[in-house]
């Protein structure tokens, strides 16, 4: 990339702000980033307008790192912009990668999440029926509001996407290493699923595991759990046989099951389909009865299976109408 | 992947598939998909120019993958993949779409049928450009056979391999060789004696220098595969007197009632052949078996014969008998199912019965006399000449037995709604036995277990195939014979234990077996070591290597049934030749 | 070679030949042609993808062939070894690509080819169907049923009864909802 600085943008669309965090949650890593890069656009921390985007000749940016799901129609706008501006992008964190936690909005209509967030809502004085609407005519002034699109998208349904930086939000050291890859130039395959392993998170947990057989599921909070065996071994659903190493696991190791923010193995088409048919395949029953009352201790299994990937997933969303 | 070079031949199966499916439709179909180099029709694929046409097809048009359209791979995979394989290309490289049983002969709209088909072979076609070059494996055979029951099937098998010159194991649970037919005095229909069958053989068994019984013994376990298993035998302490203990033992020697350790044996097949338990009679609460002491099944008159004192408890010789069909079988709430040798065995208590109590009136109760097998008929026939009165009752409408008055000359009272007059008959009887019939035994579902075979809804051990390999079964190198697998008489079971003795020695003559090329294998590299699937897989063939955290298939144990596929979160156990990508390639063809 | 002038070797095998099972046999004889539902006449054929287990409901199958049981042409057969080897993703992806119903086969439990997978399949099921309705999936859509090797009048029925229930709720709008999810972006 030559003695030039790098030109790098940060951005967040349908996102916490949490990936933004973990950037900075490298400490003085980011320093090190500063002196090499200029940082062209970071909405959570530096002053910057869209129009200096716009303004950019096209492939300018060396890199962006785009983190939050494709909710409106002004995260696709800048999606797309960006795309332009930049020679490499990044789906960075679960949301742009997979869809994320935004992403379980596509077990609901739009209709019936602009009833629950404007209309029926406790906080909501009764009587208000504003909802948005993407044009509003002001004292003769025509206001626009992005387009609340009917579902939501993960980044690579909107835009061409280089790599992929999974997790809720990636741990930072895995950050600190793909923007050390990404300055040192030698580069990954186009597409690949970067600061990440390519196996299991039960690769890299420490607990012990055993022959699994399951009788009763339970919530985490339900059990003192051991603090040595497997948590799914012990009824608490965790999805870390069916989702990708790399975070350390962090959660399974803080005694809480891993929610499968880093998606699933390669060649996994389906992250929740696979975990389903996991851990229902190791229930100890034979009696449909009794599976059944196994089953009820897994209350909204589809969230917990799709936290992370449902618009990643084969249906994507929920098609009721 | 290159694009593969595929050659589609749909079948007419004479007029079997033309008269519904437009087969030239389906071919020029065929044409158009991608990687199709030849699609055609013909009468009949499975005959010799069809099969000559595809073999030419593969060398003049240098395909390199087949699909052949036509009747149920159930039915001719195995012709095909063997005309393929003619031609030197690999025989997993065919693929085929049922386009005869699963359409032309369920469906009457040609239309419909004819689009059916094209969305088969177009099915057929996207699957098989995914499929992969698999060959199978050769393992040695050990020439060792371990029995499991100790009965007359059991007997025939052991000493059809030992007159061989091939060494077996008989592992019998009780202290006594013979099983159930010990327990009888004559058979029917030609009134042998059970005693001479037995003896012979009992004797052969226990001196012969290629058997080594064990009694009052139990499989432990049984892991490996065919060819090559390990049985863990265990003998209880105390049964030094069994021959086992005279052979060289690997254990500690008996000290005099002490536990011995268990055997362990190197076998390269399994004969189970467990037999049957009798029907506890006190199920039926109409015949009062337990509550009227002269009420008696079959194999408690089988005592009395053999002790050669017929009488009632009261110790009088019995005027009137009455002998009681289908008890437990052939009924809605116990067995649905014949147990075939009771009508026989009814009718030669006739004779017994006539013999040793000459004037006594016997009456044979029955649903319906089944006398299929050999010399049977002629034995119902004369039966019935010797004064036996024959009395037909419904299913299900069971014949009522009380006591009888005192004013009555006999103990007890048959009430039978009689179907071939349509009367209500009521016969007299001092002794009645009932013909108890056969069941699965107690342990049956643990030996199934141990084994690792599968068990029809009433227990009894399934075969390979119920007409064509009644003798072995799904698992490789495990056989059955005799009455675990069905109720049957003597000569089916003899023939059934020669026949799996048979199909052992054949596979002990070619020295090595051939080990399916088609089953699970795990990548390393992807396993994560969840351990999911260790406990899914019904053979044991998964394992679980502590050190290195990662699980693999043991191949020669696999059966290719893809539970452990299907169940592993990583995606890392591949089913080989039912990928996801070939089934995800069937999906998206029969849906385009 | 002659098309018009079969040889000997042009004869199929024996096996070949149509076979009906013994205990078939007087039932066919004596059933009233019945006509099976047929997607013509402008009504609404589902398509079904039908997941079979190659020992008991692929055979079974084939058993309503050999008995010349007429059924709906609206189911595609699928074949695996196992019903256990039904990833449930291949339920989903069926359904992605447009099939209006998915129908999954295998033996009876306790009668399964391999001990237990069945039991697998009984399972994951459940679930399966449950996570299906929080996607907006209906019922009549995915089916598991259990079918043995003499059961190929039950698959006949099974079919028509399900071809009738899907063509009463109407195609999938699933491939479609998820294309025009696009187009109205």
């Amino acid at each position: 990339m030559g003695g030039r600085k790098l030109q790098i943008a940060l951005y967040w669309g349908a996102g916490c702000g949490g990936c933004d965090v973990a950037v900075l949650d490298t400490n003085e890593f980011i320093l090190d980033v500063a002196a090499l890069a200029d940082i062209r656009l970071w909405p959570i921390a530096v002053d910057g307008k869209y129009r200096d985007v716009e303004e950019m000749a096209d492939g300018e940016l060396d890199l962006t790192l785009f983190n939050g799901a494709v909710r409106n129609s002004e995260n696709e706008h800048i999606a797309r912009l960006l795309r332009r501006k930049s020679r490499l992008l990044v789906a960075f964190g679960s949301c742009a990668h997979m869809g994320g936690i935004p992403g379980l909005a596509n077990l609901a209509t739009k209709e019936e999440i602009y009833d629950r967030a404007y209309l029926h809502n406790p906080s909501i004085e009764p009587g208000n029926t504003t909802v948005p609407l993407a044009q509003t005519s002001v004292n003769g002034y025509s206001l626009e509001l992005p387009r609340f699109y009917q579902r939501v998208f993960k980044l690579d349904d909107v835009v061409d996407v280089d790599y992929y930086l999974p997790g809720c939000p990636p741990a930072a050291d895995q950050v600190r290493a793909v923007l050390e890859v990404i300055v040192s130039g030698v580069l990954p395959p186009k597409g690949s699923v970067v600061g990440a392993g390519d196996r299991g998170l039960c690769d890299e947990c420490t607990r012990t595991k055993a022959e699994k057989k399951i009788k009763e599921f339970r919530r985490p909070w339900q059990i003192m759990a051991d603090p040595e065996a497997c948590l799914l071994e012990q009824g608490i659903l965790c999805a870390g046989p069916a989702t990708r190493s790399g975070c350390g696991a962090r959660c399974p190791t803080s005694s809480i099951p891993c929610r499968g923010c880093y998606g699933p193995m390669p060649g996994v088409v389906d992250q929740g389909a696979k975990l389903l048919s996991a851990v229902t395949s190791v229930i100890d029953s034979k009696d449909p009865d009794e599976i059944d009352a196994i089953l009820a201790g897994l209350p909204d299994f589809t969230g917990y299976a799709y936290r992370f990937s449902l618009p990643a997933s084969l249906l994507q969303r929920s098609v009721r109408s | 992947m290159d694009q593969p070079r595929i050659g589609v031949y749909v079948c007419a199966c004479g007029t079997n598939i033309a008269k519904v499916v437009d087969c030239d439709a389906v071919v020029r179909a065929a044409e158009g998909l991608p990687g199709v180099a030849v699609a055609t029709t013909y009468k009949y694929m499975c005959s010799t120019p069809g099969q000559e046409m595809i073999v030419a097809d593969i060398e003049e048009k240098k395909l390199d993958r087949v699909v052949v359209a036509s009747c149920s791979p159930r039915m001719h995979e195995l012709t095909f993949r063997k005309a393929v394989k003619k031609a030197s290309m690999n025989q997993y490289y065919l693929q085929m779409a049922n386009i005869r049983e699963h359409c032309s002969w369920v469906h009457g709209d040609g239309v419909e049928a004819t689009q059916k088909a094209i969305g088969l072979v177009r099915a057929a076609v996207k699957r098989v450009a995914f499929h992969e070059p698999l060959e199978s494996r050769m393992v040695a055979m050990c020439p060792n056979t371990l029995v499991l029951g100790g009965g007359i099937a059991g007997l025939t098998a052991a000493l059809e391999l030992a007159d061989a010159g091939y060494q077996v194991y008989l592992v019998e649970k009780a202290d006594h060789l013979g099983g159930n037919l010990a327990r009888v005095d004559l058979t029917a229909p030609h009134l042998d004696s059970a005693r001479d069958l037995l003896r012979e053989r009992i004797h052969r068994v226990m001196g012969h220098p290629h058997v080594e019984p064990f009694l009052g013994a139990e499989v432990q376990s049984l892991e490996g595969y065919v060819g090559n298993f390990t049985a863990t035998v265990a003998v209880p302490g105390g049964n030094g007197a069994g021959p086992a203990a005279a052979e060289g033992d690997d254990g500690p020697t008996d000290g005099g009632g002490a536990t011995r350790s268990p055997r362990t044996l190197e076998v390269g097949s399994v004969i189970v052949a467990t037999g049957y338990r009798e029907f506890d009679a006190s199920r039926i609460t109409h015949f009062g078996y337990g509550k009227l002491p002269n009420v008696i099944t079959s194999f408690e008159f089988e005592r009395m014969v053999r002790e050669g004192r017929i009488e009632t408890v009261e110790g009088r010789q019995p005027q009137y008998v009455a002998i009681l069909h289908c008890v437990g079988s052939r009924s809605q709430e116990f067995h649905a199912y014949c147990s075939r040798v009771c009508c026989m065995t009814a009718l030669k208590y006739a004779h017994e019965l006539k013999s040793a109590v000459p004037g006594c009136y016997v009456s044979d109760v029955y649903i319906d006399m089944h006398a299929f097998g050999k010399g049977c008929e002629d034995f119902y026939r004369r039966s019935s000449e010797v004064k036996t009165l024959f009395l037909m009752y419904g299913k299900n409408d069971y014949p009522v037995i009380r006591k009888a008055e005192p004013g009555d000359d006999c103990g007890m009272l048959i009430e039978v709604s009689e179907q071939l007059s349509g009367e209500l008959i009521e016969i007299p009887a001092d002794l009645v036995i009932l013909m108890v019939g056969m069941e699965a035994r107690e342990d049956s579902a643990e030996v199934a277990r141990l084994v690792g075979i599968s068990q029809d809804k009433d227990g009894w051990f399934i075969e390979s195939h119920p007409k064509l390999d009644p003798v072995a079964t799904t698992t490789e190198g495990v056989f059955i014979a005799g009455t675990c697998a069905a109720p049957k008489d003597i000569p089916d079971s003899v023939a059934q234990a020669r026949a799996a003795a048979a199909r052992i020695l054949g596979k002990i003559a070619r020295g090595s077996i051939e080990v399916d090329a088609v089953f699970a294998e795990i990548d390393e590299e992807a396993c994560s070591g969840c351990r999911i699937c260790n406990e899914l897989c019904p053979y044991s063939a998964i394992e679980y290597k502590a050190d290195e955290k990662r699980s693999r298939v043991i191949s020669a144990l696999c059966k290719a049934c893809g539970a452990c596929v299907a169940a592993c979160p990583s995606g890392a156990i591949r089913a080989r030749h039912f990928t996801d990508e070939q089934i995800f390639a069937e999906i998206v063809g029969v849906l385009a | 070679m002659n098309e018009d002038r079969p040889t000997v070797a042009d004869l199929p095998t024996v096996a070949d030949l149509p076979t009906v099972a013994d205990d078939q046999t007087a039932a066919r004889v004596d059933r009233p042609a019945r006509r099976a539902p047929t997607g013509a006449a402008g009504s609404f054929q589902p398509r079904i993808v039908g997941f079979l287990c190659n020992w008991c409901s692929y055979a079974g199958a084939d058993l309503a062939g050999t008995s010349r049981t007429p059924y709906a042409a609206s189911v595609r057969v699928i074949r695996v070894m196992c019903s256990a080897r039904i990833d449930p993703t291949f339920v989903l992806k069926a359904l992605a690509e447009g099939a209006d119903g998915v129908l999954i086969c295998g033996c009876h439990p306790g009668d399964c080819h391999y001990s237990e997978g069945n039991y697998k399949t009984m399972r994951r099921y459940p679930l399966l169907k449950r996570m299906l309705a929080d996607l907006g999936i209906e019922d009549a859509r995915v089916r598991l049923e259990w079918v043995s090797a003499s059961e190929g009048q039950r698959f006949a029925d099974l079919v028509d009864d399900m071809t009738q229930r899907l063509r009463a709720l109407g195609p999938s709008r699933i491939k479609t909802a998820l294309a025009t999810d696009h187009a109205e972006r």
